[in-house]
């Protein structure tokens, strides 16, 4: 197990423990090793390099060759992975991490300070890692390895997502950076995992084989030791009623995405079992833009979120089946999601028209849109087409409707491609844009929130109020989760309720289906992804 | 089967003649030359064409790359020294023609692989793919064509269910094949390209539409070839109804399928995308939409010259088809005499 000399979190671990979400499989029969399992998954990754993949449904295949320092917890604590613990300075600015001994990368490499450094270093350099480069790792000033098992990074200033991302991020083994394949990951890009990266045939499968000298798993894990299965090959199938019926054909023992109507195949069904997890990060929401169109106006925001039941409209086209989100962050974030929020606004046509009376939206056209100065209220919503899943666009044309029905509203939806969409993003011309997003530890709040050019990257409603900006960082520059949490709430009622500048519509989810043999399937605590094949085994 | 419609018919073999005997003259192997001239032309045209319609497209190359990630002047000047887009667009023009002369494809903008490794891997399971439709394909419209023409009642069946095959979205027809024959039946396999049992069912629903559209315009051309005098004359030597129809009227008939088949391949690979995607195929179908929904330019381009290649191939073989079906053609050509 762990060598306690170098272990600083005790605590965390005991209640990390007690935690453990997937534990429903102690009660049938010992795990049995062996076997292969194929599992049906609805993206193939746009590269198989961890640092520079930025898809959250591929994170389940890639996490099982690839390995961070700390694991994440349920309530957002920290335990011991790939290093033994942390400390963090009285200032708040040097973290120093303890690294396991016993690991050794696939390829044979040691795992050790140097090789950690390496990939810190890596990142930092703009010509491996693009943007990457300028995300939290450009507040490193020093970087350096104290001793072979010991790493410290010194920040130019307190920033207290820095724990999350460091903690989080997959190390690879220092070799791989001298690989052809290093951008476009593959078999030759080695990690510490459970299992091997041994063979990918875009468009159709990766496979992974176990890694049998594994034995450096976290406390979160349902075991310890190398993995029980030889072998998980992940078939991309992107047509979900084909995933659905491979499953129940047998001839899949895993799927993940499936769609509310084929839920049913498998709930309450004793030859399957069915689990969903909410997201973390962002609501998909629709932000409103405050520097053009009628969206301007704050008074017309306040309107729009007046005018729609939200409520009403998820369970029209979900039956139910996805959770209404209200905030800035999504309702299980343990650590920043202020509750309050829930059921304060929206929903009432009386306030709705009143506000578009007032601002000066009084007269109707023919087609029953208000007008002012001969313009009709249209506010163009932006959906880009690649990010349209999860019927979306019929929660859109719902919305569409009540807004039209309710307050005269002119909601125009627009799908674009990649190059409109960035065109359009970049020139700040649009009414709204939906999306979400699934950073933790606010991270998502700070690229939502933050000026454009301050590193708010998907501040769609192109806010710009001081308070925002002097709110995140002084957020960020605390380490002390009451006082973040406080100004995450003071923050989300000014975005909501004063200025209008998202409206929230429901929390996306993952979902997995699987056979009745297969067992040990969960997600990662706090993170909420669909977890590795580490824990999973098959009782036949 | 108006006279107008068999003389329309009789046009191009013809208008193809008099082009074959103008290269004829000059022998073989200027006429080999010629063609493989005006091939490279099409292709330089191609890879122009495509290169200027990239450029095109709304939304610059760096600010798609970087997404909606962070940008800084640094980023966005890594990402121009790794693209070379720090050149002007002339230079990138001819920097990217002369790589190609050297068979090389470049890097993928998303999937950071290089392109010509990857249009390698996913060349032959689209070829498998596209293969086995067009002999589904071929087997069901000769099929059709063989046993219906003439013949009232199967004739009109068959068209029936033509229509049926032709009005139906590969994708639906993909989805009701595994349906039956993968989640129900459990006869093939629903995904992948691992054994021949895999290709049967992507085959089937690309290629039987496919096989519709030649089927009835076969069974027109056999239904005209069976009223000839020379149907007479084969009937007069004894010959059954079977072997006057495979032997002798399907030549007569091959003509237009035969050129619309080979327009049609061209239009397997757009089918392709869709089957390959139901099916969890790996193939070029797949790699193009995705390439051309996030803007991924070198891929674009190397599957746009590749289709290129593939028509021009297709149209060179088409003429040699006709050359072979159709004695006239031949005659003139100096190899065999009427």
């Amino acid at each position: 197990m762990f060598d306690r000399r170098h272990f600083f979190l005790v605590g965390t671990t005991v209640l990390a423990l007690s935690l453990l979400p997937a534990v429903s499989f102690a009660e049938d029969a010992k795990p049995v090793g062996g076997g292969s399992l194929s599992w049906g998954v609805e993206t193939d990754p746009a590269t198989l390099n961890p640092h520079l993949n930025g898809q959250d449904k591929t994170k389940l295949l890639l996490r099982n060759a690839y390995e961070s320092l700390l694991a994440r917890t349920a309530d957002g604590g920290y335990v011991p992975w790939l290093a033994t613990g942390y400390e963090i300075s009285q200032d708040g600015k040097t973290y120093t991490f303890k690294l396991r001994n016993d690991v050794a990368f696939t390829d044979g490499q040691k795992f050790d300070a140097k090789a950690v450094v390496a990939n810190f270093q890596q990142l930092k350099d703009p010509a491996y890692s693009t943007s990457v480069s300028a995300g939290p790792v450009s507040r490193i000033e020093e970087l350096k390895a104290v001793d072979e098992h010991t790493i410290s990074f010194t920040l130019k200033a307190v920033y207290a997502p820095f724990l999350d991302y460091v903690a989080g991020l997959e190390i690879l083994s220092p070799a791989a950076f001298a690989s052809s394949q290093i951008k476009s990951g593959g078999p030759e890009i080695a990690g510490t995992g459970p299992f091997i990266l041994k063979r990918y045939v875009k468009g159709q499968e990766i496979q992974f084989e176990k890694n049998p000298a594994y034995a450096w798993a976290p406390s979160t894990a349902a075991h310890q030791g190398p993995a029980y299965l030889d072998q998980v090959t992940y078939r991309f199938l992107p047509e979900s009623s084909v995933r659905t019926g491979a499953l129940t054909s047998g001839q899949l023992d895993v799927i993940e995405g499936i769609s509310g109507n084929d839920a049913a195949l498998f709930k309450d069904n004793p030859d399957f079992s069915y689990q969903t997890a909410l997201n973390t990060g962002t609501p998909y929401s629709l932000f409103l833009n405050v520097t053009w169109g009628p969206t301007q106006d704050v008074t017309v925001r306040k309107a729009l979120i007046a005018s729609l039941d939200i409520d009403k409209v998820l369970q029209a086209v979900y039956r139910g089946e996805r959770t209404r989100a209200w905030g800035i962050t999504s309702p299980i974030d343990p650590q920043f999601y202020d509750k309050s929020i829930e059921k304060s606004y929206g929903a009432d046509a009386e306030i709705a028209n009143g506000l578009l009376d007032e601002a000066g939206w009084k007269d109707k056209d023919a087609e029953g849109f208000r007008v002012k100065d001969g313009k009709r209220l249209t506010i163009e919503v932006v959906q880009a087409q690649a990010t349209v899943r999860d019927q979306r666009d019929v929660l859109l044309q719902a919305l569409q409707a009540q807004a039209r029905q309710v307050a005269g509203i002119d909601l125009a939806i627009n799908y674009v491609d990649a190059g409109t969409y960035t065109e359009r993003r970049k020139t700040g011309q649009f009414g709204s844009i939906a999306n979400s997003n699934t950073p933790t530890d606010a991270i998502d709040i700070e690229y939502h929130y933050l000026p454009i050019d301050k590193g708010g990257t998907i501040n769609y409603s192109r806010a710009f109020a001081p308070e925002l900006e002097q709110w995140l960082n002084e957020a960020a520059s605390t380490l002390e989760p009451k006082k973040r949490f406080d100004i995450y709430a003071k923050l989300q009622r000014f975005a909501i309720l004063d200025e209008a500048y998202a409206i929230p519509l429901y929390e996306p989810e993952d979902q997995v289906a699987a056979a009745s043999h297969v067992k040990g399937i969960s997600f990662r605590p706090f993170k909420q992804l669909p977890e590795s094949a580490y824990d999973i085994w098959k009782s036949e | 089967m108006t006279a107008d419609n068999v003389t329309t018919l009789g046009h191009a073999p013809v208008a193809s003649y008099r082009r074959r005997h103008f290269f004829a003259r000059g022998g073989l192997p200027l006429q080999v030359l010629g063609r493989i001239g005006s091939g490279m032309l099409v292709l330089w045209a191609a890879v122009t064409l495509s290169f200027i319609s990239v450029q095109l497209a709304p939304g610059d190359i760096v600010s798609l790359l970087i997404g909606e990630q962070i940008r800084t002047p640094e980023v966005e000047a890594a990402i121009r020294a790794e693209w070379g887009l720090d050149q002007s667009l002339f230079e990138q023009y001819v920097a990217y023609l002369a790589r190609l002369l050297h068979g090389d494809f470049g890097r993928s903008y998303i999937l950071q692989t290089d392109i010509s490794a990857l249009v390698s891997s996913q060349m032959l399971p689209t070829l498998k793919l596209t293969v086995a439709a067009l002999a589904v394909a071929i087997v069901y419209a000769v099929a059709s064509a063989v046993l219906t023409a003439g013949k009232r009642i199967p004739r009109s069946i068959a068209g029936g269910l033509e229509l049926t095959l032709i009005s139906t979205p590969t994708f639906w027809l993909g989805i009701l094949l595994l349906y039956v024959f993968s989640f129900t039946l459990k006869i093939f396999p629903v995904s992948g390209d691992r054994n021949l049992s895999a290709l049967v069912l992507p085959a089937l629903s690309l290629g039987l539409s496919l096989g519709a559209v030649l089927g009835q315009v076969l069974r027109e051309g056999l239904e005209r070839a069976l009223e000839e005098p020379f149907a007479l004359t084969v009937r007069s030597w004894g010959a059954s109804d079977f072997v006057l129809r495979l032997r002798h009227g399907l030549r007569h008939a091959a003509l237009p399928a035969v050129t619309l088949a080979g327009w049609l391949v061209g239009n397997l690979l757009s089918g392709a995308v869709i089957t390959e995607a139901v099916f969890g195929r790996p193939g070029l179908g797949r790699i193009t939409v995705d390439a051309v929904l996030s803007h991924d330019m070198p891929v674009v381009l190397a599957v746009a010259i590749l289709s290129a290649l593939i028509y021009v191939a297709m149209s060179t073989m088409v003429d040699i088809l006709y050359l072979l079906l159709d004695p006239r053609l031949r005659s003139d050509a100096g190899r065999a005499k009427t």
